[in-house]
């Protein structure tokens, strides 16, 4: 029934019908090529040359309309059988082109014609619209031009040639600029134009005009028809009420601000990354000719751009609009590593650097003279990117590890931290990290955790997730090998037992987690084969450890290390940084060269730059061996000579010889650095509405600002929230002077020093038996679980009779020390803030509390403390005669089964003592530290437990072992996750039965340590730590001999299989 | 508060009344040496930094000045009170006499805590307790050195006060101060050396020879580690020491034999005598509990730490070996302890001779500033010798022929060498 070719022929028709559509189209192209056609011509050649391109030329006959003009084939009649299209300029027809058959034909593609017909007229129509446009706009140019040379004496119209030339060229925004002209009349309060403006209205399809009267129905908003003709009214009255001059400014304006709207865009959240890196970008060229956008776009542009990289927490962003510009971000857009359809974030971390550093900026010149402070160069990889690596390598199933049981989520996370090590990451994220590696050269670089959680006001998830040092040295493949496994361990660090523990204490497990990374260079300078900054610290705006009544909360608290940062930043129990109180710079913690040399740092933190690592070494080697490289060393040591402590001369220093110490003297005393500090620290409190902390370091040329956060406390240690509704004689005490921030949730005992009684005693050896008693209450009672509370000043070197003596290792486990001060006639006695061990005080997290129960709005329920039930004689019965003064309460047993409870808040300067009922009245937020205790008390119990069974199972004949006793941190109940468990063997045996043994506890040592490690992680290749003594150790006292039957510390007994042997008990 | 509250100079008129009547003092010199000869007690209002005015008390009391010029500390400590300063001065009056320094007794302070002042503050502080005083100092009069709290640099600020008031350099003001400013070199050896010079007198009673002889420790910081060095130089061997260990928050003891090496020990020691315990482990040296410096088998046992260590409880480890204990720290022993010791005849060097190093060395400062003329260090140490060890033979002497323990010897001569210095200045 079809006439159409078939089989081999197919190809040969195929290709002839190309050929003739090719050659329709040169025809027209030639038609509009030639110089100045008219449009009758032009229209008339096309219906000429349609037909041959068809498939039937014969019946085909054209038709065409084009602006006004028409011209059809001799022979036209209409038919069914027809196909056309609109011509348009710039989205508006102005015409049409329509192809009919004359007859019925077989049917094919589009009807009876082919489907590359179809297109072919689509061709045909859009280049004659672009013709027309062309000649449109040429027209307008030359019309323009003439009308400038006669318009140049009144400049006033000039406005009207503007608008005719965009009215030819680009109708849309002609209509869009009248309609803003209409807008900007009718808010100008001219009443004609609402009437114009109801009329544009009254044009949408019936729709009434004005404001619905069904509140329930949505307001539907006519969408613009605006038409030439209402354009042209707008434009009258315009002239009428406006200047030509402020006509012609405000075409202007809006043109301008359409060449920016591209940027709106960025306010579709699905935007893909590469898309808007190409706006933003395309804006910093355009913003750098000097075009703005106006106010309200580009504040929207900017929250969007803020919401989608930095922050989606309200007050964030309310507070960055105000110091971040939009050509801010083509900075970090220019620095970030990225899959194109990555949605992420840059993470908590960086947003608040990113902010930090914008402030500081635009105050540049309020800060007086600081010289520039930097940002050290920055690589980011959005949140996401974890997300596309888990993706990338099917293990999205790690998402699930947060709501497992924590334990598990140890006991996995060494397997997860090799997983993702040996996992590839995707090629675009690999790309990017190549390119950063090219940027940062071998400089060292930190790896920094920045999660999205980090950025939640409330949740301080410092040092919980990881940070890496990379010393960056070697070929490009190693360090870009290295780059991406300390990558995948940061991103491995989201599922550590850490961070999901603590995330699980706050709520916060079912928020969904993304961990962006930032890839910093690290600030510092190479010394030897060392890299580290001079020095480096932490600044709280707030400070929340006075060592003295004159300091004020505002004076801030400087933590100064030498070297990395990470010394400061994190609690070291054997060493300490320098504090310093920026507004209180003359108070210092330290005073006699003893104290300054005893608290002063003694370990560096540094990069490692042969080895490729990062270490801890100690500050006497370096300043020995490259001492002399150090920027600014003189402004960091102090000469000792064993009595006086000297800043030294300039460089005059005998890196060799002399003995230094790190005390930054001269930082302090001869530069401006503390109170360019403090005028840091106060601008941006003030401009981020909030007590910040931040994290510095220097080269000894430059200040490097590298962390920017709401101020954060220790766990347990924000300002508590102080119940008002407590019942007064639950209050054991209440106090109003010198409060810092923290709580102490369930306080089972209590050392109270009875003021009074102390007071009383008249011997020296009674005065002194007190320190000591209090020495070994620290070792019995439960670490951090106990408080010490007593007369004066605790520890101090002077009169006994003015307080306790003691020193830290006598206190070093309590969870808080408060000193009483009743009033003497007239005279309030002075407290010693704790200042003799203050430091150790600070790193040991030991809170300070001082009471003064004479003062008003005070209350010291002394009853409870003098009357509760001593139990004292019982723990330490050798201490029995000094039991009227120092009373040791246990809360639960004086109380029914209640705990302590201590609330600080410095910010209302009130603390309160209270005894409440655990069960009932669980703690607000459960701490942290509490659950870190629990494990930590677990050390010990399954140690000791152990250490049992094992005595248990011991076979004393087949050993020859008299009796077993278990000493050391174990006995103690201060055993950590690595401790060993230390087992005391008295032994008879022979030389056999002693290698038999041996081997024995080396087996459970290896099971134990596997037991161990799962619960803890840590591996140390054996537990047990056996220590054999013999009959003549024992008699002799010497060696361990002396733990068994000791006065302190006494080695604890184990009962040995079947009971069958007791320890030997000869001498008691 | 009905019962008389202990009062350390309650304590020391008591030490001395029991002295006095041991000697038979007659009661004018009881009632001349019981209680100081001068006291000052003043106001000082201190204009602080931020420009408000706080007061502090500030005090000098001579004790006596019989033998010379008054010497003794200042103390800056919040609970400073008259008694205590008069304590101190009393018993700055002994040591003195003991070792037969031409010098008496006195000592002084402020009411303050260093840690609420600022450095300039403090400063103040010091050049005015010099200027309400300059009449009553002077290396003729009374000589100032630094105590608690105090330290060179408060020293060199009142010097340059006094200095400035008479409009005269005056080196010998006060002692305390950094080599090179007025100070003296051998001041850091000077209590260890001086424990160990008058052990060897000791031992040479016992005629036991310092070549060979043991000693066990206590504490490794600067007196220990001068008395060890000393001491292995005379030929002893130490075969244990113990040391608190800031980490671990205990003490540990270090033992190896046939001896410690002091040398490379205190290059894995901190500032204030905490060993390394890995790298002494690493070296070899058994780690073994804190006590265990108490019960070692070794003929001397020196106490070189803190006060109250060898107590009633501990007294009975002591090894029947032990022949000499040589207090190098404040009261190492306790009253109960000390009578246990002397039953089993074990000689003590009591601690108001055996570190009396310092003050011996601090006399040697003020002579060489009066002189303006410095010693090298041998010369020091050599003249350190000859005081020990004619101080410790004075004492031995003594109690051997008045039948006495060695620290009621001490106490006995030096009381009574004031006393006579009064009469013969027919006071009394």
């Amino acid at each position: 029934m079809t006439e159409r070719p078939k089989n081999v022929d197919t190809l040969i028709w195929f290709l002839s019908e190309r050929a003739k559509e090719l050659s329709c189209l040169y025809k027209i192209e030639e038609l509009l090529n030639k110089p100045d056609p008219n449009l009758a011509d032009i229209c008339r050649g096309v219906i000429e040359a349609i037909p041959p391109g068809w498939q039937y030329p014969d019946i085909c006959i054209a038709k065409i309309t084009l602006e006004g003009h028409s011209c059809q084939s001799a022979n036209f009649q209409e038919t069914p059988w027809v196909q056309f299209a609109d011509i348009k300029v710039q989205d508006k027809k102005v015409g049409r082109l329509s192809v009919y058959y004359t007859a019925e034909m077989p049917h094919a593609d589009d009807g009876p014609f082919l489907k590359e017909e179809t297109k072919l007229l689509g061709t045909i129509v859009e280049r004659l619209g672009h013709y027309l446009l062309y000649s449109r706009m040429k027209q307008a140019y030359q019309d323009y031009q003439s009308a400038r040379l006669d318009v140049a004496a009144h400049k006033a119209e000039e406005w009207r040639m503007a608008l005719n030339f965009l009215r030819q060229t680009n109708k849309n925004l002609f209509l869009g600029i009248s309609r803003r002209m209409l807008n900007f009349l009718s808010w100008s309060g001219i009443q004609e134009a609402e009437k114009i403006l109801q009329k544009s209205l009254a044009g949408q399809k019936g729709r009434t005009a004005g404001y619905p009267e069904d509140d329930n129905r949505p307001y539907q908003v006519a969408l613009s028809t605006f038409t030439e003709k209402l354009s042209d009214e707008t434009f009258r009255l315009a002239a009428k009420h406006l200047t030509g001059e402020q006509i012609l400014v405000n075409i202007q304006k809006w043109i301008q601000e359409d060449r920016l709207s591209f940027l709106v865009q960025v306010t579709n959240r699905n935007l893909s990354l590469t898309q808007v890196v190409d706006a933003i970008r395309r804006y910093h060229h355009i913003a750098a000719e000097g075009i703005e956008l106006p106010a309200a776009s580009k504040r929207g542009v900017l929250v969007s751009l803020i919401q989608r990289f930095l922050s989606d927490q309200p007050e964030f962003i309310h507070t960055a609009v105000d110091h971040v510009e939009i050509d801010d971000f083509y900075e970090i857009l220019d620095h970030i590593v990225f899959s194109p359809e990555s949605l992420g974030k840059l993470g908590g971390k960086s947003t608040g650097l990113y902010l930090a550093k914008h402030i500081l900026k635009r105050s540049a010149e309020s800060l007086s003279h600081f010289g520039e402070i930097k940002v050290p160069k920055t690589w980011y990889i959005t949140s996401d990117g974890l997300l596309s690596f888990l993706s990338h390598n099917n293990l999205n199933e790690v998402v699930e590890q947060k709501y497992k049981d924590i334990d598990q989520v140890r006991l996995e996370y060494p397997h997860i931290i090799q997983t993702f090590k040996n996992s590839p990451f995707p090629t675009d994220i690999i790309q990017g990290l190549s390119m950063v590696l090219d940027d940062f050269k071998d400089q060292p670089i930190i790896v920094r955790s920045s999660s999205l959680l980090e950025d939640r006001t409330g949740a301080s998830f410092s040092g919980k997730y990881k940070s890496l040092f990379l010393a960056n040295q070697g070929g490009k493949q190693e360090r870009l090998e290295a780059l991406k496994e300390a990558t995948a361990e940061v991103y491995a660090s989201t599922y550590g037992p850490d961070p999901i523990g603590y995330r699980a204490e706050r709520g916060l497990l079912d928020f969904a987690e993304e961990m962006g990374i930032m890839i910093q260079e690290v600030v510092g300078t190479r010394v030897g084969h060392y890299f580290f900054p001079s020095f480096a610290g932490v600044v709280f705006s707030r400070n929340e450890f006075r060592w003295s009544p004159r300091i004020k909360r505002e004076d801030g608290l400087l933590r100064l290390v030498l070297g990395l940062g990470t010394r400061a930043v994190d609690r070291t129990s054997d060493d300490y940084p320098v504090l310093i109180a920026p507004g209180q710079v003359g108070l210092r913690v330290n005073v006699t060269a003893d104290e300054v040399v005893r608290y002063a740092p003694k370990k560096v933190d540094v990069i490692n730059l042969k080895t490729n690592s990062f270490e801890t070494i100690e500050i006497k080697e370096l300043l020995k061996k490259c001492g002399e490289g150090i920027p600014a060393v003189d402004k960091i040591v102090s000469v000792y000579d064993g009595q006086c402590l000297r800043k030294p001369l300039g460089r005059a220093v005998d890196f060799e010889k002399d003995d230094l110490v790190v005390t930054f003297e001269g930082l302090v005393s001869e530069t401006s650095f503390i109170p360019q500090l403090r005028q840091v620290m106060r601008l941006l409190e003030e401009k981020l509405q909030s007590p910040v902390d931040i994290e510095f370091a220097s080269d000894g040329q430059s200040f490097y600002l590298l962390q920017c956060r709401p101020q954060s406390f220790m766990e347990g240690g924000g300002p508590a929230r102080i119940p008002k509704d407590l019942p007064k004689e639950s209050i054991v005490f209440l106090a109003n002077r010198y409060i810092s921030n923290g709580s102490l949730p369930d306080i089972t005992h209590i050392v109270y020093v009875d003021p009074e009684s102390y007071d009383g005693l008249s011997s020296q050896a009674d005065l002194l038996a007190v320190g000591r008693a209090v020495g070994r209450l620290n070792k019995l009672l439960p670490r951090r679980r106990f408080i010490l509370m007593g007369p004066g000043r605790w520890g101090s070197r002077g009169d006994i009779r003015l307080g306790v003596k003691v020193s830290y290792s006598d206190i070093s486990n309590t969870a808080a020390l408060v000193e009483i001060a009743r009033k003497k006639g007239n005279i309030l006695p002075d407290l010693s803030f704790g200042t003799h061990f203050f430091q150790d005080l600070v790193e040991a997290e030991i809170r300070y509390l001082p009471l003064y129960p004479d003062e008003h709005g005070t209350l010291f329920q002394e009853s409870f403390l003098r009357d509760s039930p001593n139990i004292l004689p019982r723990v330490l019965p050798e201490h029995a005669d000094i039991a009227d003064t120092v009373r040791v309460i246990d809360v639960a047993e004086a109380a029914g089964g209640k705990v302590l409870r201590i609330l600080m808040n410095a910010d209302l300067d009130e603390a309160v003592g209270f005894l409440v009922d655990p069960r009932i009245d669980p703690p607000l937020a459960p701490l942290s530290k509490e659950m870190e205790k629990k494990r930590a008390e677990n050390h010990w119990a399954w140690r000791l437990e152990m250490a049992e069974h094992i005595a248990s199972k011991l076979d004393p004949g087949r050993f020859g072992v008299q009796a077993m006793y278990v000493i050391g941190s174990t006995k103690n109940a201060t055993a950590g996750p690595q401790s060993d468990i230390d087992l005391l063997v008295h032994f008879r045996g022979t030389k056999k039965q002693r290698q038999d043994l041996m081997i024995w506890m080396e087996g459970w040592s290896l099971s134990l340590d596997e037991m161990n490690f799962h619960k803890t992680g840590l591996r140390s290749g054996g537990i047990l730590d056996v220590h054999l003594v013999t009959d003549e150790d024992i008699a002799n006292r010497t060696s361990y001999a002396v733990k068994i039957d000791a006065v302190t510390d006494a080695a604890r007994p184990l009962l040995l299989k079947d009971g069958a042997c007791q320890p030997d008990r000869e001498r008691s | 508060m009905g019962k008389e509250a202990f009062n350390s100079f309650v304590t020391a008129q008591f030490q001395f009344d029991r002295t006095a009547e041991w000697l038979g003092l007659d009661l004018p010199t009881r009632e001349l040496l019981r209680s100081p000869l001068k006291e000052h007690q003043f106001l000082i209002p201190l204009r602080m930094d931020d420009g408000s005015v706080r007061v502090f008390r500030g005090f000098r009391v001579l004790h006596n000045d019989a033998r010379g010029p008054g010497k003794g500390g200042i103390r800056f400590h919040p609970h400073e009170t008259i008694d205590t300063i008069r304590a101190l001065a009393m018993w700055m009056t002994w040591k003195c006499a003991l070792l037969d320094i031409p010098l008496g007794g006195s000592s002084g302070g402020v009411a303050c805590d260093p840690h609420y002042l600022t450095l300039r503050e403090q400063e103040q502080l010091c050049r005015s307790w010099v200027k309400r005083l300059v009449h009553e100092l002077g290396p003729q009069v009374d000589v100032p050195a630094p105590d608690i709290m105090t330290g060179a640099q408060h020293m060199l600020w009142m010097l340059d006060e006094y200095e400035s008031l008479r409009g005269e350099k005056v080196p010998g003001f006060i002692t305390g101060k950094p080599v090179g400013m007025g100070g003296s070199v051998g001041r850091l050896e000077a209590a260890g050396f001086g424990l160990v010079f008058a052990l060897r007198e000791a031992l040479k009673e016992l005629d036991m020879s310092a070549d060979g002889a043991t000693a066990s420790v206590q504490g490794f910081g600067n007196v220990a580690q001068h008395a060890v060095r000393l001491f292995e130089q005379i030929g002893g061997r130490v075969v244990c020491v113990s040391c608190w260990d800031q980490k671990d928050a205990v003490s540990y003891a270090y033992k190896k034999e046939p001896s410690i090496e002091v040398q490379a020990l205190a290059g894995i020691t901190d500032r204030f005598g905490g060993i390394d315990k890995e790298k002494a482990a690493k070296m070899g040296y058994d780690v073994l509990p804190g006590e265990a410096w108490l019960s070692q088998d070794v003929d001397i046992l020196i106490p070189a730490a803190v006060e109250n260590q060898i107590t009633e409880e501990n007294v009975q480890v002591i090894h029947r070996r032990v022949r000499v204990i040589a207090e190098g720290a404040n009261g190492p022993t306790t009253v109960g302890a000390d009578r246990t010791i002397g039953e089993r005849g074990i000689l003590v060097i009591p601690d108001i001779l055996a570190n009396a190093g310092g003050v011996t060395c601090s006399y040697f400062e003020q002579v060489q500033s009066n002189m303006n003329y410095y010693w090298e260090k041998d010369e020091v140490l050599g003249k350190l010798d000859v005081k020990m060890t004619s101080a410790f033979n004075d004492v031995l002497e003594f109690a051997k022929k008045k039948n006495l323990p060695m620290r009621n010897a001490a106490f006995s001569i030096a009381v009574a060498r004031v006393a006579q210095a009064c009469k013969d200045r027919g006071w009394v």
